[in-house]
């Protein structure tokens, strides 16, 4: 791994991949904030497991 | 920094990360174990487990990380904010600190109940959320080792201008 980073720097606005990346992650934060807040999120913060049937 | 301080700073760096991706893959195979086993003394066992790999790895590794890594960018040239990958790498790292924080008390609240009695099966929203979480954090974190080894180009415009200054000092 090198110790420096490039002396070539790059003037124009941020690379494609930065922009994927960011639609990406826009996309499920809006998602995962969606789901909980619809109260569809996976499984959700959970009451106390104090009730039902126990395993076997 | 000197070159093997850097080095040393790196070696914890990379250790803690790569070991705190490691614990949360086995904290996963026992957060499925807990969610689909039909043993209970196995189901109890996985979720005792499953809190103290919490406590005594992914808590104190998720810390440690982003700290050698802070030491790393701030010590160096590459900066924090100068790149984008490692920006990129530190909001993801900061984010998976904060979830495994919240998720902290749900991972002590199973692990309590199993501590002394057999799991329920019917609420099972809380055992599906902590096999969720820690998939979701695995693969934010191979998004991350990515990141680290292709290092992809891209400087931020702060980093441009840092890099201006320094070219014609």
């Amino acid at each position: 791994m090198p110790d420096l980073p490039p002396e070539n720097g790059d003037d124009t606005g941020a690379p494609r991949w930065v922009k994927v990346f960011g639609i990406i992650a826009v996309f499920l934060v809006l998602l995962f904030f969606g789901l909980h807040l619809t109260g569809n999120s996976p499984g959700g913060h959970g009451s106390p497991m104090d009730h039902g049937s126990p395993r076997s | 920094m000197t070159r093997r301080v850097r080095r040393g700073v790196l070696t914890a760096h990379v250790t803690f990360a790569v070991g705190w991706l490691g614990a949360v893959a086995a904290f996963l195979v026992l957060a499925i174990a807990g969610l689909t086993s039909e043993d209970a003394m196995m189901v109890r066992v996985a979720y005792l487990a499953m809190k103290l790999i919490t406590w005594f790895v992914i808590l104190p590794f998720s810390f440690a990380a982003p700290l050698t890594g802070l030491v790393m960018a701030l010590g160096t040239r590459w900066g924090l904010l100068r790149h984008y990958w490692i920006l990129i790498k530190f909001l993801i790292t900061i984010f998976s600190t904060v979830v495994l924080v919240i998720h902290l008390q749900p991972i002590s609240m199973a692990a309590g109940v199993a501590a002394v009695r057999t799991l329920p099966r019917t609420d099972l929203g809380l055992q599906v959320q902590l096999a969720v979480a820690p998939a979701g954090a695995l693969l934010l974190f191979l998004v991350n080792t990515t990141l680290a080894i292709y290092k992809p180009q891209g400087m931020t415009r702060y980093g441009r201008r840092k890099q201006r200054e320094r070219l014609s000092a």
